[in-house]
């Protein structure tokens, strides 16, 4: 099995009297792109903040390379790199300068400023004040400044919030290669599947503060696609008579509905259908899309 | 410590706190200046007997409300940098202790209103030789005119260092600190155990160092309380 580098326990945070994030439990293996998926105010940036020290968690425990972050917060924060929410700079200061006042509380080599900066891109604009920045280009000095330390872990909240389709496709190809080309673990949280569905190769689904997916992206596709729909006369006889022989079915709308079904067992169902004489109109795949998966789990709240 | 202290003094490159920090004491010079050519006759026959004195009595009443007027201003610049694009979470996401980064702030203060205090002694002794005050300047006492209420006033650096970080709005920390230089103006009357009647270095034991220690004392104190308090907070 793969080495554990994130893993919470009962993460909670409490603002007030509402839990923000209520018994998270994330569990991140290295060199994974993790998708952090979740509509807005679910919860991914307060449980960000938690995981990166800046907040403390209400309840909980946090494991980061298997380091308790609360005893050994300094230890684990040289090992990661953060983007959180929207960038932040020093406006008057430029590319490099924002990234030299950072590599020296790093002590990291002069020469990695260099190295960030084409990684990012930014180099030819390293000597312009930042204040003057895209909001592009702003989001990549931060990714730039989160990969001064070499980390192993990168955690991104939203890093390609507000940026317009060229943006996003620039940071995404970013994302993507990281863990190829460096072997960096990484967190990366947005409210929009269709981003996650790009880069991820983990996922967990985050609504109203509660974990209610994680798993790899191909078991969420998984879910999407195998669910069997089955029409015939007098459903709800059909469907007892299914549940009778052991058969995992659900009666919807008039129609059978059977999720997660293997050939062998589709072949069986329809024969016991027919030997009890009920009619077989149809027998039809239905493929969810992600989006509806995504939207079932969060209760309809918050698409696209 | 060091590397925050060259982290910090990078972010205030090119900003006009540097300006601020050379105009403040040259602004008391130049305003003694006009004092004392408008009325030179007068005042060398009132200091007849000790004319350096007499430029550092009135230089120094100048000094103490520009100076806290002057930290007010510089605390709540510093903090300015990090707030503006909420800076704090990288800054504090970054392997470095938050007692530290809380430290180099109030390090820095303290180094920038230094620095304008030796400006001080700096001014008033070039005004006072071309006063032609003689070249027997007395530089100790020079040096408690521009480092007494340097050290009175340490207190309120840490107030307002405290009150600068801990919020975004610094509408909050200016009004206190304005409000703080026009109290310490006319707070003579008041109780010596008041900090601040501490920079004008009045006290009834007759001992300006008595006011200069108690400001550095009770501003290790609140300067700790604040390490505490921003150590606790979740950063915004
Ligand atoms: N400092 C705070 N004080 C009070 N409530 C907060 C604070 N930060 C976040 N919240 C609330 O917690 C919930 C989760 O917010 P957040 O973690 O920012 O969600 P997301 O990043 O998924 O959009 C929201 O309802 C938000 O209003
Ligand atoms: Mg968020």
């Amino acid at each position: 099995m793969k080495e554990t580098i994130i893993k919470t326990s009962g993460l909670s945070k409490k603002f007030g009297t509402r839990y923000a994030v209520a018994n998270v439990d994330l569990h991140i293996p290295r060199g994974e792109i993790y998708g952090f998926l979740g509509p807005n105010g679910a919860g991914k940036t307060t449980t960000i903040r938690m995981l990166l020290g800046l907040a403390k968690p209400t309840n909980g425990t946090i494991q980061i390379f298997g380091k308790d972050l609360k005893k050994e917060k300094l230890e684990v924060l040289k090992r990661v790199g953060s983007l959180v929410e929207y960038p932040s700079y020093y406006g008057h200061l430029t590319a490099r300068e924002n990234l030299e006042a950072i590599r020296i509380l790093l002590d990291a080599p002069k020469t990695r400023i260099d190295e960030v900066l084409s990684i990012v891109r930014l180099t030819r604009e390293a000597k312009r004040p930042v204040k003057g920045f895209s909001l592009g280009m702003k989001q990549r000095l931060g990714i730039a400044a989160a990969l001064l330390g070499n980390p192993e872990l990168l955690i991104l909240d939203e890093p390609t919030n507000g940026l317009d389709p060229s943006g996003i496709l620039e940071i995404r190809e970013l994302i993507k290669s990281m863990p190829k080309e460096h072997g960096i673990t990484i967190l990366v949280s947005s409210h929009l599947l269709s981003e996650i569905d790009l880069m991820a190769t983990q996922v967990g689904i985050i609504s109203k503060g509660r974990m209610i997916f994680q798993d790899s992206i191909e078991t969420l596709r998984r879910r999407s696609s195998s669910n069997i729909v089955i029409k015939t006369d007098e459903a709800e006889e059909a469907w007892k008579l299914l549940l009778s022989k052991g058969h995992n079915a659900e009666l919807e709308q008039g129609r059978l509905q059977l999720s997660n079904i293997s050939d062998h067992e589709i072949s069986k169902v329809i024969a016991e259908l027919v030997e009890s004489r009920f009619p077989v109109y149809r027998v039809q795949e239905e493929k969810k899309s992600l989006e509806d998966i995504f939207l079932e789990l969060t209760g309809g709240e918050g698409g696209l | 410590m060091l590397k925050i202290l060259a982290s910090d003094l990078i972010k205030m490159k090119r900003k006009i706190i540097w300006l601020l920090i050379f105009l403040g004491p040259f602004g008391v010079a130049a305003l003694e200046a006009v004092n004392f050519g408008l009325r030179y006759e007068y005042l060398t026959k009132e200091y007849e007997k000790d004319l350096w004195g007499g430029l550092i009595n009135e230089a120094g009443f100048l000094a103490t409300p520009a100076l806290m007027l002057g930290l007010t201003l510089i605390a709540s610049m510093i903090a300015s940098i990090e707030h503006q694009t909420n800076a704090w979470k990288q800054l504090l996401a970054l392997p470095v202790s938050k007692l530290r980064i809380f430290t180099g702030k109030m390090l820095l203060a303290s180094l920038l209103l230094l620095i304008s205090s030796t400006l001080l002694l700096i001014f008033v002794l070039i005004l006072g030789l071309v006063l032609k005050f003689g070249s027997d300047f007395p530089l100790l006492g020079l040096a408690k005119m521009a480092y007494y209420p340097y050290l009175a006033s340490m207190t309120f650096i840490a107030v307002q260092i405290w009150l600068s970080i801990s919020m975004k709005n610094q509408a909050i920390p200016l009004t206190v600190g304005i409000l703080g230089t026009i109290l310490s103006l006319i707070s003579f009357r008041f109780p010596d155990w008041l900090p601040w009647k501490w920079p004008l270095l009045e006290n009834s034991w007759g001992d300006p160092a008595y006011s200069a220690l108690a400001g550095l004392a009770f501003g290790i104190v609140i300067y700790f309380l604040g390490a505490v308090d921003f150590t606790r907070k979740d950063v915004n």
